[in-house]
């Protein structure tokens, strides 16, 4: 009836299996058993954004989702996206346009916007602000960060396999 | 370091119940959203946690055989924003939902979840007021139905015994019309400091209720009276009046009482414009 203490994930493509506890988060599963550590703590209270992650290819808090309840979903992390093209699209307009300063929220504005692409390949900046008012950047760099997600989105083929 | 709790995993309501009936201070979860973020804090060791995310029966959207609209507890927010079946007066409840939090939050969390944690900021109260719901709620020995209005108890306090569960929202067949969520927060993704929930059906009746002012979200038949007899400045000005009268907000991080009690009457009647403009577009 409950839970044996060995979770197994499906993370970027693969099975891994992690000693984990009933209140584990997913987060915590990734960045110290899995040494996946894009995924950043910074609030821990599902508020800052910086853990955001892909559960079956939607956008998540890491830090709110037990480890436990997500062994029947695929998680992805900004790790496993690398060979996308949206998400090189994306690092290589993040790069151009200078849209980051400390880098903290990067990866989570990333997956943010990847998984905005995926579903909405050429928003508007209105639907891109709305999609990333989840992610803080405390060192205050929204603007670059939208006029990146923009461009990436300008110089996407428009079919674009996710 | 207290020992980690347990969690249990049922696949059916009845094994859940039994479960949330045999083990004292077993917390139910669903999606999260609060009650890691509360675990996370430090501000609640439940001994057990129940999750509810494996039980089919709780999770969808249907049609019931009247017209009415069933919402099970474990709907996501962002699978309530995106449902076209909230048409109608209906309508508010699905722009409640999109306002929710974040893209992220939306995906995880629950409307029974955030019902049964009753926060006074949250956006789905209020809507639900404005739609009439019962909300239904399970323990071991039964189930149970109550008009919304009669599930607010106090701050944080529900009309949930001991090992009840919401498990759903049974919503009255939505009338033509047009519903509108107004929200009013410090910034996108924040609590609510006020909101309005308003409900305006093709044959003049309005639902109204205010969120953020108080334990529980605040209606008043005779505001909504004063409202169906038409949305003229002059109902607008006094069904404000009386809300901001009947209105107990306190001093909190997100706003002061006294300047809640300024937004009531202003969001009101911009609530009021934007429905009306909404139902003429789609006329």
């Amino acid at each position: 009836m409950t839970q044996p203490n060995s979770v197994t994930l499906n993370v970027n493509g693969k099975a891994l299996t992690a000693n984990a506890a009933a209140i584990d988060t997913l987060l915590t599963v990734l960045r110290d058993q899995f040494l996946l550590t894009g995924a950043k703590r910074g609030c821990n209270q599902g508020v800052c954004g910086a853990c955001t992650v892909l559960a079956d290819g939607r956008p998540v808090r890491s830090c709110l989702s037990l480890a436990f309840d997500c062994d029947d979903r695929r998680i992805d992390t900004i790790e496993g996206l690398n060979d996308r093209p949206i998400m090189q699209a994306l690092q290589r307009a993040f790069i151009a346009g200078g849209a980051f300063q400390c880098g903290f929220c990067t990866p989570a504005m990333l997956v943010a916007s990847f998984a905005l692409l995926q579903s909405n390949p050429h928003p508007s900046e209105a639907e891109i602000r709305r999609a990333l008012s989840g992610n803080y950047c405390r060192c205050t760099g929204y603007k670059k960060i939208v006029e990146a997600v923009f461009d990436a989105a300008a110089r996407l083929p428009a079919d674009t396999a996710a | 370091m207290p020992s980690s709790p347990s969690l249990f995993r049922p696949r059916t309501l009845d094994e859940a119940l039994d479960i949330l009936a045999g083990t004292p201070d077993a917390r139910p979860i669903s999606g999260g959203a609060s009650l890691v973020a509360m675990m996370n804090a430090g501000l609640v060791e439940p001994a057990a946690l129940v999750s509810l995310t494996r039980i089919p029966e709780l999770s969808g959207i249907r049609r019931t055989a009247d017209g009415g609209i069933m919402v099970g507890a474990a709907t996501r927010h962002s699978a309530i924003a995106a449902d076209r079946i909230f048409d109608g007066t209906a309508a508010v409840l699905a722009h409640a939902a999109s306002q929710i939090a974040g893209t992220a939050v939306r995906n995880m969390g629950t409307i029974g979840g955030a019902v049964a944690h009753a926060d006074p900021g949250l956006d789905f109260p209020p809507a639900l007021f404005a739609v009439d719901a019962h909300v239904q709620l399970a323990v071991k020995s039964g189930r149970r139905a109550l008009p919304i209005r009669d599930f607010f108890v106090d701050w944080y306090t529900t009309a949930l015994e001991p090992g009840e569960i919401v498990i759903g929202f049974e919503i009255p067949k939505p009338k033509a019309g047009a519903g509108f969520y107004l929200k009013h927060a410090r910034v996108a993704g924040d609590f609510a400091v006020v909101s309005i929930a308003l409900s305006l059906a093709d044959d003049g009746e309005v639902r109204v209720a205010v969120g953020g002012c108080g334990p529980a979200p605040l209606g008043s038949t005779q505001a909504d009276q004063m409202l169906s007899s038409g949305l003229s400045a002059e109902t607008l000005r006094r069904a404000g009046e009386l809300l901001t009268a009947l209105a107990n907000p306190v001093d909190d991080v997100r706003g002061t009482a006294e300047y809640r009690k300024l937004l009531i009457p202003r969001m009101l009647t911009r609530a009021a414009r934007e429905i009306t403009s909404a139902r003429k577009a789609v006329a």
